[in-house]
This record gives C-alpha cells, sequence and structure tokens, in this order.
C-alpha cells in the first residue's frame, strides 16, 4: 500500500488490473507523455476485393476476427435508446465468444439486459462507466475483475497510449454509405455528434459501422471517414429515437435549484472571466442549464459576447449562438434535438472527438481553452475533493464523464449542488471516493452560498468587490460542512469489504482511487 | 396493511423527496421497527433512536411493528411523521 496524493491508500497491485507503483496519482498536471502513440493493424481494401457491406450482425463478428479475450468497443451518442450493445453481445455469446473485455465510452439502463452476459462469463471485464443495475451488480462483487473508469479525455488518452487496445470497434452510425463514411446528422435514429467514436475508429484493428440509414456513396457531411471502416452492417434500427435524444431540455423550476443557479451566475459575473470572448460548458443538469439561464440574462444586460460553449450541447446554447451571445459551439455529444437541428445546419456549430475535447495528452484539448464550468458531485470533502462516481451506500453509480478533464482544464470550476441530497450531506470530512482533486476546484455553490477554495484568494477578492445586487454571499467551508451535519444527523459507518470492484484513473492514466466491495444491510434490523 | 387479521394499522407521510412513508400496527412479538430506502444505508441508528423517542414520548406501547419506506426525511420529518402514524393507530385501537 502506498498513498497517493489525495492521500488515498492504493495497493501496490491490484488483481485483474496490474502494479499500481508507477501509476499513484501525483497530482493534476504531474504526469506526462513519454515515447511513442500506439496503433491499428495496417488493413486495405483495394477495387478487386469484395465489399464491405455485410448482410448481419452476425457475419460481421465472423468477418472481423472476433475471438474470445478480445476487446470490443461501443460509442454512446445513442445513450439510453442504444440497440446496439445488447444485439453485439447476444450475438456473441451465441457465437461461444467468452471473456471479452467491453470498452464502451459509456454505459446506459438500457444496458441492464448484459447482465445475463456478464454472469456467464461472455463479458469478463468492463473497462468504462457502470450505472443502475450494472453498477449495483459490480459494487456487490458480480465481477471478478475491477471495473476501470476513465474520465472523457482519459479514455481516448488510454488508446492513443496505448493503455488499451481495441481489437474490434462496432460504431452505430445514424447514417452511412457502403463505403463506410459516417455521419450522425441525419437517418431515423440522428444523434448529432459522433465525437466519442473517432479514436476509438482510428485506433481499432477492425471497425464495423452498423447502420439503420444505408445511404449510396459518399455521404456528405461526413465526421468518420470510410478509410478507417473494414465492415458496412445494416440493421433494422439502431435505437429508439425516444432514448438517444430527448425533447426540448427544461430550466428547472425547483425554488432551491434556481437559488443555487442564481448563486453560481453571480460569483461567475463577479469573477475575472466575465468579459468578452467567455467561454463556459454547462452539461444538461437542472442547475447548471439554470445557470445558462441567468448566465444569458447577465450577459445580455452587460453587453458581453461570448466565445464558445462547450461539451455536450443543448438547445440552450444553440440559443446562445443563434442570438450572437456565443460565437461557436464545439460539441463532443448532442443532447436534444435542436442541438442536432443545429450540428446538422450551422457551420459555426463544430463536431470535436472526445480527443480533442479532453484529452490531456495531445497538444490542445478544448477544456483546457474553458473559462467556466459548471459540474456536479454527489460528495466534496474538506479539501474541496469531489466524488461523483459512488453514492452514499459506496454503490459505483455514476461514470466520471469529463468532469476530470474541464476540472482540470478551465480557469473556473464551480461545483453547483444543494448541501443535502434527502437527508445525505453534500458536504463531506472526506468523500468516499475522489474522482477530482480539489486543486482543480475552485468552488463550491450550494443554497446558502457560495465557497471558494481558499487557494483561490484572487476569487475571493473579486466576489468581495462585487456590491449591492451583484453581492456574492460567500460562505466558509467548514461552517457549510457543521451546517449538513447539523441537518442530516449522525452517519452510520459504511459496510464495506476489502475486495476492489473498481479503480478510479484520473484522467493521464494514474490511480486516484479505489472502490471496495459494498455489502448491501438487510431492510430489517 | 394490516400485519394480523383483526389488528389495525396507519400511515402517515408520502415517498416524495425529503419525505418518508411511516406504517404503524400492532405486533406480538415486541417493538419491531424495519427501515428501508435513501437514508436506510447511512442514518439507520440514527432513524431508530428517533423512532423510539417519539413513540415512548407519546407513552406508545411496546408491542408496535413501525415501517419506514424513507426517500430522504430529516429527523424532524420523521418524527412528524411517526407521531401522526401512532395517533392514528392509537385512534384506529380505540374504535
Amino acid at each position: 500500500m502506498a498513498l497517493n496524493a489525495v492521500k488515498r491508500d492504493i495497493p501496490s497491485r491490484i488483481e485483474g488490473y496490474g502494479n499500481t507503483g508507477e501509476k499513484l496519482f501525483e497530482g493534476a498536471f504531474a504526469r506526462k507523455p513519454e515515447g511513442f502513440r500506439a496503433s491499428a493493424m495496417m488493413r486495405s481494401r483495394g477495387p478487386n476485393d469484395p465489399t464491405k457491406f455485410l448482410g448481419s450482425v452476425k457475419e460481421a463478428i465472423a468477418a472481423s476476427g472476433l475471438k474470445s479475450g478480445m476487446t470490443i468497443s461501443f460509442h454512446h451518442h445513442l445513450r439510453n435508446g442504444d440497440f446496439i450493445v445488447n444485439q453485439v453481445l447476444d450475438e456473441c455469446a451465441k457465437a461461444g465468444i467468452r471473456d471479452l473485455t467491453l470498452f464502451p465510452t459509456a454505459l446506459f439502463g438500457v444496458h441492464k439486459a448484459i447482465i445475463p452476459h456478464i454472469k456467464s462469463g461472455v463479458v469478463r471485464r468492463i473497462m468504462g462507466s457502470v450505472n443502475g443495475p450494472i453498477g449495483q451488480l459490480v459494487s456487490e462483487g458480480g465481477m471478478e475483475v475491477p471495473v476501470v473508469l476513465r474520465s472523457h479525455g482519459g479514455r481516448p488518452r488510454a488508446v492513443i497510449a496505448g493503455d488499451v487496445h481495441i481489437d474490434v470497434a462496432f460504431i452505430a452510425a445514424p447514417t452511412a454509405d457502403v463505403g463506410g463514411n459516417m455521419s450522425g446528422r441525419a437517418g431515423k435514429s440522428a444523434c448529432g455528434s459522433l465525437g466519442y467514436a473517432f479514436t476509438d475508429a482510428e485506433y481499432a484493428n477492425c471497425v464495423i459501422a452498423l447502420t439503420d440509414n444505408l445511404q449510396h456513396y459518399p455521404i456528405a457531411p461526413i465526421s468518420i471517414p470510410g478509410t478507417f471502416v473494414d465492415f458496412v452492417v445494416q440493421v433494422g434500427v439502431i435505437g429508439d429515437p425516444d432514448g438517444i435524444v430527448s425533447g426540448t431540455t427544461r430550466v428547472t423550476r425547483d425554488p432551491l435549484r434556481l437559488l443555487i443557479a442564481r448563486h453560481a451566475s453571480k460569483l461567475i459575473e463577479a469573477s475575472p472571466y466575465f468579459k468578452d470572448g467567455l467561454s463556459f460548458q454547462t452539461g444538461a443538469g437542472g442547475i447548471p442549464l439554470a445557470v445558462t439561464a441567468f448566465m444569458k440574462e447577465a450577459m445580455k444586460r452587460r453587453r458581453v459576447r461570448g466565445g464558445f460553449g462547450l461539451g455536450g450541447i443543448t438547445g440552450y446554447f444553440v440559443d446562445l449562438l443563434k442570438e450572437g451571445l456565443l460565437k461557436k459551439l464545439m460539441d463532443v455529444q448532442s443532447f436534444d434535438h435542436e442541438a442536432v437541428e443545429s450540428i446538422s445546419s450551422d457551420p459555426r456549430h463544430i463536431e470535436i472527438s472526445a480527443d480533442w475535447y479532453a484529452n490531456p495528452w495531445n497538444c490542445g484539448a478544448a477544456v483546457n481553452e474553458l473559462d467556466v464550468v459548471i459540474l456536479g458531485a454527489t460528495e466534496v470533502d474538506m479539501n474541496f475533493n469531489a466524488n461523483v462516481n459512488t453514492e452514499a451506500d459506496g454503490a459505483l453509480l455514476h461514470g466520471i464523464g469529463g468532469h476530470q478533464d474541464t476540472a482540470a482544464g478551465a480557469k473556473l470550476t464551480i461545483i453547483a449542488q444543494p448541501l443535502l441530497r434527502g437527508r445525505i450531506p453534500c458536504v463531506v470530512d472526506s468523500v468516499h471516493t475522489v474522482t477530482t482533486p480539489g486543486e482543480a476546484i475552485d468552488a463550491l455553490v450550494t443554497e446558502f452560498g457560495v465557497t471558494i477554495n481558499p487557494r483561490r484568494r484572487d476569487l475571493i477578492d473579486a466576489c468581495g468587490e462585487a456590491k449591492g445586487k451583484n453581492a456574492v454571499p460567500l460562505v466558509p467551508l467548514d461552517e457549510l460542512a457543521e451546517r449538513a451535519k447539523r441537518m442530516s444527523g449522525p452517519m452510520s459507518p459504511l459496510r464495506q469489504g476489502d475486495r476492489i470492484v473498481g479503480i478510479v484513473e484520473w484522467r493521464d492514466g494514474t490511480v486516484i482511487d479505489v472502490v471496495r466491495q459494498i455489502f448491501p444491510e438487510n431492510i430489517s434490523s | 396493511m394490516s400485519s394480523g387479521e383483526t389488528l389495525p394499522a396507519a400511515q402517515a407521510g408520502t415517498v416524495e423527496s425529503m419525505d418518508c412513508l411511516v406504517t404503524i400496527a400492532a405486533s406480538s412479538g415486541g417493538r419491531r421497527i424495519e427501515i428501508s430506502g435513501s437514508g436506510a444505508a447511512r442514518f439507520r441508528s440514527a432513524m431508530e433512536n428517533k423512532i423510539i423517542q417519539v413513540l415512548d414520548s407519546l407513552g406508545g406501547p411496546g408491542d408496535l411493528s413501525v415501517t419506514v419506506q424513507d426517500n430522504g426525511a430529516l429527523d424532524i420529518v420523521l418524527g412528524a411523521r411517526v407521531e401522526a402514524a401512532y395517533l392514528r393507530f392509537r385512534e384506529a385501537m380505540l374504535r
């Protein structure tokens, strides 16, 4: 065992993961790349070779050469509407393939259908987020090999650095042609950006495009070119449109959350970043969307023109673009119909890969240009460390998403969260799991006000200068923690074992924390 | 809702966020407390203490079964729900 830079005890060897000696988290920007990028097997297809077009997933699996023990990847742009992961694993099971490493960019509730394949050994390992029933299964020790969690930037870094090699990438494509050119912009399953799939297409030994909208060669515009693609399969439907994109996302009407959003937007307005060119990321959560709405009001009032909006894009960001309050959108994931429509029609709405978005080991991740990001967390502690992975009962139920990447990249990283979720305090002495270190977090905003990381003396001063209607209510962290304790009452200790069921990698591939098996109690006592 | 054929039971509360649904019924085997839901993992003992404290303060008998379906109720809410459920239960017993 050894302590890493956030004082977590990390065993020197983790069964099913490897040695951690060289891979202890040392600080947000401590580890630098060495050596060369990984590569994929070279393949070619000449004019006299057979067509790429295959009739079924089953044929494609056979043609890809997929064997037991290999690694398969998927992207999550179809979100909770995805049919592809379940279908491919069903076919793998039928073909007698076992011990697969599943390497999705994220899994959703709809993927609980793969639980039988986990139990039967078709899937041996998951590298990617787990949630809902799969997360519960993993947390209770249902997999022999620990899950490895990586951020949106950490995942492409791991592929490009050679930590993970993809044997076969299955890419759901809302539109594709027989040459394998792909786009997410059109088709009945349109999802907008295909950003998470780019690196997989480039680094996998075999790439299979699965589409329910096959077009003549070539489609335009093209997101992922057919030069990377080995096979094209036409399937009935790749997903359920209702689960792929949401309808118009709406700002929360919960007064508590609106108050938090109001505090957060006051902090942004008081910060030195609130000026022409301001760039920000707010995602699709209730509070962040409300912050976006308040920011829009403030930008109009103070005649500030923003630069770009980043990350998962919603209709709110599209409106800011249309009204000239933002100049560009950089979109790794299009959340709603408005975003899909915009990326398909407006050249200022740019599709970016996860590598471009957030990989710490390239020469220009977009997160590095961010001024402000609004994030959530299940817990924040006295060192400002944030947990987004585990719940109060210790269950591993959430992925990292872009949390680590945007927190590290942005000049002002804000966590906006109610002080209590139900009875569970959001501010604690020490988080159960460290996802993002306190050094990357600048402020916590709750209904009681704004709490600034003492490391950011400049921000405390800037808030002090905001007066009158723009005054920022500041609350010290220890006062928040006290208040949370008083309201929630004493917490019973967690019942957890020694066995490690999950590893949380920092975006540079070092181990920032581990998640241990939990033993849910009997309901009665 | 009743745990026996003829024994009455009473309820108070909801399963809305930050509330809980408390069901109180007669029991033959002493006081039994069952807690499920979001607070169960980390606040079981605090919740049990609160329930016992409220029942004792109302002079509640030992033979009671208390079932709490929790959705994040604070102690003050839990106490009020237990009190209301117990008073309804007592009324039902008198009928």
